[in-house]
């Protein structure tokens, strides 16, 4: 996908989300505040379109903490630069969900 | 954690099962770990921020799993492409037609009124029942005639009727030796009325088991909540207002279509029912004789009789005719609505060339076969429709549901062929599809007497339709031109130039 792709509110949401450090789908929906029917096949479509990757957390990890393994998603060197193509579109957006660069400056 | 926590977390993992069922057998076993991950995490943060977040809530996120596995379904069609359900597309227009009148018609069966009127009647050997009353159609849904009239009939009136039977409507308080009283609305009939009925479950019903004991028939919804559903019932004795009676059998509720709501009927014999006042007024039920009197043409047939030098008169009213209104209604809501149509929009749909090399047989074929198909869908539909309002939803009165499915049905039947007519002509007749881009072409105050219009164009480069502004002698109704392949270029479908919005 093009850099200057037409990015959705809601994608925009859940790419700053995902770049604030909230890597699974539960912690995306508590930070955005959409319901779990929007949130996890728009990171599919955000995914298929390689803004963002998913990995499954390692079975022994899971497997020492007794509870099942949980799939993490990242942005792709892609992802960052429409994340900050869609900062000019959606000024706001990184002020309602902040990232790490913001919160230390 | 709680109880009702505990339930909800329980409720939630079922609704993720079903939800996983509707994604792609590729794809279920990845979205169910994903999806079961998500919700132990849920559950291990939720004590804490459960209050007010509807997040948190697993009953909440296991909804969710739904609208995932729509928008995935909904994705893959899409990346599918699926040229036959574009938007306009002929097929994606019957797919939405034939959708809407299968809704319809599983909401006709789930509501009991008006899965009734829809199906046929459970009476055999139907054509020589009729039921009698006193003035007409209009006392058929309230009780007109008295008991002692009844009384008289049943030796009277045997060269006419081969069985009459009679039931009034009462409500009467059951009380069984282990299940609790209640108060049921009851048919109180002579014991002949299911034989005379001819139901197919009417030989299940017991015989008496000594001359002149009362019976019992429950229907199916009475004996599941008020009997739970005992499968050893029938044949124990339940006491109706301090009479013991035999439970006797049980019949579908779909099996009553005859005037009243009721929950039971109780079988009585002729000196039971003598024992009500004369002047009780109830229902006849009776089968005519075919020899000496033919079945009741136009749904019915007068009755007159002469006792003590009084004349009075009876109507037969044919059951299945009676029963069967519904459909008359709507045959005469779909008279009304073809006759007001040429009212409302022309009939023809255009000029369409008639040479074989231009539109081949088969592309005419297709085009008629998808406006009937259309007609019959939006009749269907109608029809379905306006039984599940007038039965369905606003069922009591029958005499009043009949006017409003025919209040409902014209009007939907007219704005429906209206759309038919006016969809058939905005379309390409070779591909179907709904014509786009309209274009002025002419100023009617500049140029009178020159053609001025409305152009559109086929998406796919098939023809150009003209549809004039002002019809004239020469041009008088929409004309459709043929375009040969060496024009397809310019009209080829080209992908979006927008990139695609995620």
């Amino acid at each position: 996908m093009p850099v200057d792709a037409r990015l959705s509110h809601t994608a925009a949401m859940i790419l700053q989300a995902i770049h604030a450090g909230h890597i699974y789908g539960f912690s995306v929906m508590q930070m955005t505040g959409l319901p779990s029917g929007t949130v996890y096949p728009a990171m599919r479509r955000l995914e298929r379109h390689g803004l963002i990757v998913s990995k499954w957390e390692q079975q022994a990890i899971a497997d020492a903490e007794q509870r099942p393994p949980r799939k993490y998603y990242r942005l792709t060197r892609t992802g960052r630069a429409t994340l900050d193509a869609a900062y000019e579109r959606y000024p706001l957006l990184e002020k309602m969900i902040p990232s790490p660069e913001m919160e230390r400056a | 954690m709680t109880r009702p926590w505990l339930r909800s977390v329980s409720l939630a993992r079922i609704n993720l099962r079903a939800a996983s069922l509707l994604i792609p057998r590729s794809d279920r076993a990845n979205w169910m770990a994903e999806w079961s991950a998500e919700l132990h995490h849920l559950c291990r943060a939720a004590p804490d921020e459960i209050a007010g977040s509807p997040q948190c809530d697993p009953l909440e996120f296991s909804f969710g799993a739904f609208h995932d596995a729509f928008w995935i379904r909904y994705d893959l069609l899409r990346s599918a492409g699926l040229p036959m359900l574009r938007s306009g597309s002929a097929a994606r227009s019957g797919l939405i037609l034939a959708t809407t009148a299968l809704a319809a018609l599983l909401l006709c069966l789930v509501l009991p009124g008006a899965r009734k009127a829809l199906l046929w009647l459970p009476y055999r050997h139907s054509a020589d029942l009729v039921m009698i009353s006193s003035c007409g159609y209009a006392s058929t849904q309230s009780p007109s005639i008295a008991l002692a009239d009844y009384q008289e009939w049943t030796t009277d009136t045997a060269a006419l009727f081969t069985q009459i039977s009679f039931y009034r409507l009462t409500i009467k308080g059951v009380h069984t030796a282990h299940h609790a009283a209640a108060r049921l609305s009851m048919a109180q009939a002579s014991d002949n009325l299911l034989r005379l009925l001819d139901l197919p479950d009417s030989r299940n019903v017991m015989p008496p088991a000594a001359p002149g004991e009362a019976r019992l028939v429950l229907s199916r919804t009475a004996w599941r909540t008020l009997y739970r559903g005992d499968p050893h019932l029938v044949g124990r004795t339940a006491d109706i207002d301090g009479q013991p009676v035999l439970i006797a059998g049980i019949i579908p509720d779909g099996d009553w279509r005859l005037a009243g709501k009721i929950d039971a009927v109780l079988l009585e014999d002729q000196h039971a029912l003598a024992a009500l006042p004369s002047r009780t007024r109830g229902f006849v039920i009776a089968r005519i004789r075919n020899s000496a009197f033919p079945p009741p043409r136009g749904g019915w047939r007068k009755m007159v009789e002469t006792r003590d030098e009084v004349t009075r008169s009876f109507d037969c009213i044919s059951v299945p005719h009676l029963l069967g209104q519904p459909s008359f209604v709507f045959l005469f809501a779909l008279l009304m609505a073809s006759l007001a149509l040429p009212a409302t929009t022309a009939l023809p749909l255009g000029d369409y060339p008639r040479r074989r090399d231009h539109l081949p047989r088969i592309v005419n074929a297709r085009r008629w076969g998808f406006l009937i198909a259309k007609f019959t869908l939006v009749l269907l539909i109608v029809d379905l429709c306006s039984t599940d309002l007038a039965y369905g939803f606003c069922a009591g009165d029958p005499v009043t549901a009949l006017y409003i499915q025919l209040a409902t049905a014209f009007p939907a039947l007219l704005f429906g062929f209206r759309w038919t007519l006016q969809d058939q002509r905005k379309r390409c007749p070779e591909c179907l599809r709904l014509l786009s881009n309209p274009a002025r072409v002419g100023q009617a105050s500049c140029n009178f007497l020159s053609w001025n219009g409305t152009e559109l164009f086929c998406a796919s480069g098939h023809g150009l339709l003209h549809i004039p502004e002002l019809p004239t002698s020469w041009f008088s109704t929409q004309r459709w031109l043929c375009l040969d392949s060496s024009w397809r270029c310019l009209f080829a479908e080209r992908p979006s130039p927008h990139p695609e919005m995620v």
